[in-house]
């Protein structure tokens, strides 16, 4: 055991200290711009918050509903990069944003059963609005197809993981669309994704609060 | 979650943190927004007792007081953190936070059961006074936004602290540990109205 741990050390000493070289040589040969598009979202605290929010959502009213974000989420962020590249800069409404964490907040602190074809339509939106607003920092010497990879990449792993961590967190007697003759409402994992949803629309409101202000 | 995908977490952690990628829109002082959210509830001690009475009341007063709280609270603190930002005037904040840790001490201390209704509203205006407070500060940060995120999940975890503690009335000894941390905190709120009322007048 002890051994096991010196050598993790040593390999994470190792990791440590090659870091910074192995990221030059990959920008260097232009895969920088992948990397970019997909750590460009984790830099902006609205995208962080709306995807959060996105994801705790589909993943609290259970997998049959959400399983189809995973593939609608990134074709979203696709569609709406390629929309902000074409039209231009499509600067990110601050407004826009707080509305959104407000009403899916709402919607996850009411633990409101959204159908499917609606939830769908919200993540599309979403990603789209996202997407876009991720296409404003395109420089003009960007390779857009791997950015927009990165991005695609990005979204599709950050929504799939939300999503299957909040269903692992809720367990499978908390999924009611599969018995609907149990109570979860009053289940602490339920009541936990609930009060997680109560923050985000008050992080919304505030986030109103300072667009107004502005 | 199985022993082995925990495993991988450490891993997941270090690989992110130790990207270093071109980052074009890179937000300012989210740290320092952050940090002074989340330690703006807990420095001021009229607001820190005032949370964890609210949590160890709700947790008397039980379901649905316990549950709805949490998930209610931090949308009415966020209401009154709006009137904060806009400069919307409050009459006597100060002494009203103040007021808010004294009666929520005392309904702790006498194991008040009020209708649910009846404590839901005292909470209800205790929240707007107690957002509005931290709200006037907001705009004023490195990142306002930062700063809400780390005040609407320090409150949440003050309250998930309150709740914790509320568990000890299950037991006939614990509910006296309780009773007498309300009483402290009602001490600490009477206290803190008699300096607000001092400063004020």
């Amino acid at each position: 055991m002890r051994r096991t741990l010196k050598h993790g050390l040593i390999a994470t000493a190792l990791l440590l200290a090659q870091a910074p070289a192995a990221e030059a040589h990959i920008v260097a040969i232009r895969l920088g711009d992948f990397y970019a598009g997909a750590l460009h979202p984790f830099t902006d605290l609205q995208d962080v918050l709306l995807w959060l929010a996105m994801g705790l959502l589909a993943g609290s009213l259970g997998a049959a509903r959400g399983r189809w974000l995973v593939a609608l989420f990134p074709l979203g962020l696709l569609a709406g990069l390629a929309l902000g590249a074409r039209v231009g800069t499509i600067a990110a409404n601050p407004a826009i944003d707080a509305v959104i964490a407000v009403v899916l907040g709402l919607l996850l602190a009411a633990g409101a059963r959204v159908p499917t074809v609606l939830l769908c339509v919200m993540a599309f939106a979403l990603a789209a609005l996202r997407g876009a607003a991720n296409a404003s920092d395109l420089a003009p010497n960007t390779d857009r197809l791997l950015f927009a990879g990165g991005l695609a990449c990005a979204g599709y792993a950050a929504i799939t993981l939300i999503m299957a961590l909040t269903l692992a967190f809720r367990g499978p007697l908390s999924d009611s669309s599969k018995d609907s003759s149990k109570d979860t409402s009053k289940d602490w994992r339920g009541i936990a994704l609930r009060a997680l949803g109560g923050w985000i629309a008050a992080i919304g409101l505030m986030m109103a609060g300072l667009a107004f202000a502005s | 979650m199985s022993l082995r995908s925990l495993r991988t977490l450490p891993l997941a952690a270090a690989a992110i943190l130790l990207s270093q990628p071109a980052l074009a829109h890179e937000q300012a002082d989210v740290g320092g927004g952050l940090a002074a959210g989340l330690l703006h509830p807990l420095t001021g001690a009229d607001h820190l007792i005032a949370m964890v009475a609210v949590g160890i009341w709700g947790a008397q007063l039980g379901a649905p007081a316990i549950w709805v709280l949490p998930i209610t609270f931090p949308l009415v603190m966020a209401f009154g953190g709006v009137l904060g930002i806009l400069h919307v005037p409050l009459p006597m904040p100060e002494v009203v936070i103040a007021l808010s840790a004294l009666v929520l001490g005392g309904a702790v201390a006498l194991r008040l059961k009020l209708p649910f209704a009846a404590a839901a509203a005292i909470v209800a205006v205790f929240a707007i006074f107690h957002g509005h407070a931290h709200g006037a500060e907001l705009p004023g940060s490195a990142n306002p936004l930062a700063y809400g995120i780390g005040f609407v999940v320090a409150t949440g975890l003050l309250h998930l602290c309150g709740i914790v503690i509320g568990t000890l009335t299950r037991w006939p000894a614990g509910e006296r540990i309780v009773q007498g941390l309300g009483a402290i905190i009602a001490l600490l709120g009477g206290y803190f109205l008699l300096h607000s009322l001092g400063a004020s007048a």
